[in-house]
């Protein structure tokens, strides 16, 4: 690959990560731990991308660098081709942790970002409208968050991230810690959001039915250090809903991402009999 | 409706805590009540308690405990204000910039362990006995405990706050001001509430010593003129008084936050 190539494709991905390794120096002496080596991805502007692996391989870490958050050790993070040095705005995140500021109303957190970039009011009052009005929570503009289930925090916490005009969404893990039937809705409704704005979403999850249920893309990561052992795109069609979910197709789907994750934790898996070659590609990185 | 809000003041006072606090309450004014009345007891020195009462009634009539009250409150009131709002603004400057807290750390940590009172004869050989060195002892008083709760309310601002202002494009003045601010709040308003009490404490020995009005002058005053009545009632006034002070603190501060899902006191 020639170096021309190279700068065309840096300019195409909406996010590109080159190289990336990061290390945690921990204890005394200090001791150096490798969590993240030499990741390279490349995601294209309006994608949706799942990132899955066991836990502990390094997911929220490459998140928090894709935003950032981190400083990477080695290589970089590139935004829209430029070098991604701290956070900015066009890059929202939204956190597994309930990050919804508690002593702020609902529509008082949904405003923080404008207020921060000095968004002028009348355009403030506008966004809030708007992105209230997208999760579902008109009614509860004046609320504080403790009035609010757990599910509802969380369409506040996507509607802060939405109403600062970000251009890519970085989720850690936002449903890990919902009931099933909350976490189905959420899943709906963030795939809404997508559709809706067209903005590239990066979702961390360990959640095999998430991640084949939302993704364009998953990255499976395998574990200590973090690498990207396997890059799947689906196949499945959208628009995805409940019926996605019971579909003979969804199914496949996720016993190619389980296998495949078996193989990134390194564990054989025995192949299954008479089973077709499922309708996914999957490349080895 | 009035019968329900009727029912509900009964049902409030009719609950274990309250009946069982009167009682307890009345259990100990009833034994000073018979030690007062033993026979060979001087009255004068253990007065019983229509005595004190009638004493309180005396006090009322000339004017004298209005005075004394109000020269306290204000003594109290001015002292907190100064103390309170300089221990907010050092300890928050301490718990959350570096390098205020390089340069604060040091001098709050070394003030710690000294009791407020300690500096009073340093005070007077200082500043005299006048209201400035009462008010300076009351500002020390209430300082310390406001300083470390600020500090350490800065120190405990969740990380996850932080981080989500940051990327929400908060400045760092604009995360110090709307994240680790309001997020210590609750501890603001436990250093606040300490500040009371260590400050109400602190006013009474100020006044103690050479004061020509005030709740302190008005007790040590009685006692050496044996009038033991009005010595009782000045503490009585005193305890009624720091209660009430930690009842405005405490109410203010669940007003400022109620936000906050943390279980509240009964
Ligand atoms: N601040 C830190 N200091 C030291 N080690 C860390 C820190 N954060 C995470 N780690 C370690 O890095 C590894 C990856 O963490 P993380 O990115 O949170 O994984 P994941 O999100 O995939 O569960 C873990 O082994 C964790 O213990
Ligand atoms: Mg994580």
């Amino acid at each position: 690959m020639n170096a021309r190539a190279d700068s065309v494709r840096a300019v195409s991905a909406k996010l590109a990560v080159r190289g990336l390794t990061h290390r945690y120096s921990m204890g005394t002496p200090p001791t150096e731990l490798t969590v993240l080596s030499r990741i390279d991805l490349e995601i294209a502007r309006g994608e949706f991308v799942c990132i899955i692996g066991e836990s502990g391989c390094g997911k929220s870490t490459l998140l928090r660098m894709m935003a950032g958050l981190l400083m990477p050790s080695e290589g970089e993070v590139l935004h829209d081709g430029t070098r991604v040095r701290g956070v900015r705005h066009e890059l929202g995140f939204v956190f597994q942790q309930d990050a919804v500021f508690p002593w702020l109303t609902v529509e008082k957190n949904v405003a923080y970002g404008p207020k921060s970039r000095g968004v002028p009011k009348a355009e403030r009052e506008r966004l809030v409208a708007h992105w209230c009005e997208a999760v579902g929570l008109t009614a509860f503009r004046k609320a504080f968050p403790k009035q609010l289930s757990g599910g509802m925090r969380k369409r506040v916490d996507l509607a802060r991230a939405y109403a600062n005009s970000p251009d890519v969404l970085l989720m850690d893990e936002p449903f890990a810690a919902l009931d099933v039937q909350t976490k189905a809705e959420m899943q709906d409704a963030v795939l809404d959001l997508w559709k809706s704005t067209g903005k590239t979403v990066v979702f961390v999850t360990h959640d095999l039915d998430e991640a084949v249920f939302l993704s364009d893309v998953v990255v499976v990561l395998s574990s200590r250090p973090g690498r990207v052992h396997a890059i799947v795109r689906s196949t499945l069609a959208r628009p995805r809903n409940g019926e996605t979910r019971v579909g003979d197709a969804f199914a496949v789907a996720k016993r190619t991402l389980w296998t495949t994750l078996q193989q990134a934790r390194g564990r054989a898996v025995a192949p299954a009999k008479a089973r077709q070659a499922p309708p996914t590609t999957t490349e080895r990185a | 409706m009035p019968s329900d809000a009727g029912r509900s003041v009964i049902v409030r006072f009719c609950r274990p805590a309250v009946i069982v606090g009167v009682l307890s309450l009345a259990a100990v004014i009833g034994v000073y009540w018979y030690m007062a009345l033993r026979p060979g007891t001087n009255p004068a020195l253990v007065p019983s308690p229509p005595a004190i009462l009638k004493a309180l009634r005396d006090e009322i009539a000339t004017g004298d405990l209005l005075v004394n009250t109000v020269a306290s409150l204000k003594r109290v009131v001015i002292g907190f204000c100064i103390g309170a709002s300089l221990a907010l603004v050092l300890g928050a400057l301490a718990g959350w910039f570096r390098y205020a807290g390089y340069v604060l750390n040091p001098i709050i940590d070394a003030l710690r362990p000294i009791p407020a009172l300690a500096y009073i004869p340093l005070v007077i050989v200082w500043v005299g006995i006048g209201e400035p060195s009462r008010i300076i002892i009351i500002v020390l008083a209430v300082f310390k405990p406001c300083v470390v709760n600020a500090r350490a309310g800065m120190n405990e601002v969740a990380q996850i706050y932080v981080d989500a202002a940051r990327t929400l494009g908060a400045s760092r003045w604009r995360v110090f001001a709307t994240v680790a601010l309001p997020s210590a709040v609750p501890y603001f308003i436990a250093g606040l509430r300490t500040g009371v009490s260590t400050g109400f404490l602190a006013l009474v020995a100020a006044e103690l010593i050479a004061a020509p009005s005030g709740l302190g002058f008005m007790i040590q005053n009685a006692g050496q003129y044996f009038r033991t009545d009005v010595t009782i009632v000045g503490i009585i006034v005193i305890g009624l008084l720091g209660a009430l002070l930690d009842q405005v603190a405490s109410r203010a501060g669940r007003a400022l936050t109620s936000w906050s899902d943390v279980r509240r006191e009964p």
